[in-house]
């Protein structure tokens, strides 16, 4: 595959009616590797909510390691986060600050 | 060049609310490189500009004997244009004023490239033409009809929808079993015992499904995760190294979906597999088992079975309408000759007590 030029368009309009869909970035400098992938897994997985990350039109499950290092998502890249289920609004806002903190790293 | 797209192929149910996407453009030198080393289509260039910022948007190809005689409405310049046996002897046949005339009609629009088919040659003046548009000409032996195929083939793939799928492809027995469920369930478990039972790993987690026709979706791992595998408590797995080359490949075609879930007592199982259950990826039915998850339950087992039923089916032969008619058979036969009782399947056992 090549360069991305269009603006993703993720369908957001086909999703379902209570879903909540979050914009992240990546901030810290090494990019989401295996140890913040780790992370967002294992904090993913504590919550009820179906979880999809969203990057150039490919959709993984946030709960699995494999999907989230698929995405290989470089520093200052934004991802798209959709949460569906019981305890959305809480995952959104556990999830928005992990990204938002860098996965405490710099 | 990436466009996601949100309304072409819907799908249903586990693999709902995931945006499918396809390729809007590939550059012309891509494709040729693709055409010689892929599919080994001998094809040269006969210009030098950059082929690598033209791009080829669609799948279509375009012969453009009309608009060389002057009729350009119409035009489809933006596919690849193929010139053939008849193109090239029109061109021959006009004198060199009125050649040149004819090309430009053409080559006025920013085509992606011309190919020459059959080993046709393009006159040193007309290609300095193109050259000077700065649009690539290139030449390949083999005939114009042949040659559209193969591309056209090409071309198809490349731009055929595609979505990922949170689950699991594994070939059985030849048959293409895409397993998906919620995280957790046992995915990747079930894929590692059939590994060792001698099936084939396609990929875990991801798995990017495309539509190759109107029937037919090919899965595939990512070129990054390869057969690396997550199993819970153990990490990460390359099932490639661990079990040889014999317990992978690289794609298949999707046959039956998959559904583990946990057991739930209000949910309607096929009892019979008369129903013929299907799930939509990208507006491609598949056949769909809903496999409930109970103690003692060897799903690799079942697993196994599904293939092989499959393989019945797709043969030809369906346990359950067999079933049916032998049913209905023996309720009409009691029906006319009053017979009662059920009758033992082997009627007298001889003296053969074992």
């Amino acid at each position: 595959m090549h360069g991305l030029e269009d603006e993703p368009y993720y369908g957001i309009g086909q999703s379902g009616p209570k879903m909540k869909i979050l914009e992240v970035e990546v901030k810290n400098r090494a990019g989401l590797h295996t140890r913040p992938a780790a992370l967002l897994v294992k904090t993913a997985s504590k919550f009820k909510s179906d979880i999809t990350l969203l990057k150039d039109g490919f959709a993984v499950n946030a709960k699995s390691i494999i999907g989230v290092m698929t995405l290989a998502a470089e520093p200052g890249c934004r991802l798209t986060l959709q949460i569906e289920g019981p305890d959305e609004e809480e995952a959104a806002q556990t999830l928005g600050a992990l990204f938002a903190s860098g996965f405490g790293e710099e | 060049m990436l466009r996601v797209l949100s309304w072409c192929g819907r799908s249903e149910g586990a693999v709902k609310n995931r945006p499918t996407f396809q390729k809007s453009a590939i550059p012309v030198s891509f494709m040729i490189e693709q055409l010689r080393e892929r599919i080994r289509v001998p094809i040269e260039p006969l210009n030098t500009v950059d082929a690598s910022r033209r791009l080829v948007t669609e799948a279509d190809l375009h012969r453009p004997g009309l608009a060389l005689a002057g009729f350009t409405q119409l035009f489809t310049w933006q596919r690849v244009q193929i010139l053939g046996n008849t193109e090239i002897e029109y061109l021959h046949y006009l004198d060199p004023e009125a050649r040149r005339k004819a090309f430009w009609n053409v080559i006025q629009f920013d085509v992606p490239c011309l190919i020459l088919t059959h080993g046709n040659e393009l006159e040193p003046e007309l290609l300095a033409m193109a050259t000077e548009r700065g649009i690539p000409v290139y030449r390949t032996l083999v005939p114009s009809t042949r040659f559209m195929y193969l591309l056209r083939d090409f071309l198809d793939d490349q731009f055929a929808p595609q979505q990922t799928v949170h689950g699991t492809l594994v070939d059985v027995y030849g048959v293409g079993l895409l397993l998906i469920g919620q995280s957790g369930i046992g995915k990747s478990e079930v894929a590692l015992d059939l590994v060792e039972r001698g099936h084939r790993l396609v990929a875990d987690d991801v798995v990017v499904v495309t539509r190759k026709s109107e029937t037919v979706l090919i899965g595939s791992g990512t070129e990054l995760v390869q057969h690396f595998m997550e199993i819970r408590g153990l990490g990460i797995l390359d099932i490639r190294s661990m079990f040889g080359i014999r317990a992978i490949r690289f794609q298949k075609r999707i046959e039956v979906v998959v559904e583990l879930e946990l057991f739930d007592p209000n949910a309607d199982y096929t009892r019979t597999g008369l129903d013929g259950n299907t799930i939509s990826i990208l507006d491609v039915p598949i056949p769909h088992v809903k496999l409930p998850i109970v103690p003692g339950k060897n799903v690799t087992v079942i697993c196994e079975v599904i293939a092989l039923n499959y393989l019945l089916e797709h043969y030809g032969y369906k346990p359950a309408e067999e079933f049916r008619r032998r049913l209905e058979k023996r309720i009409a036969e009691r029906a006319r000759e009053g017979r009662e009782g059920i009758e033992r399947s082997v009627e007298y056992f001889e003296h053969d007590f074992e």
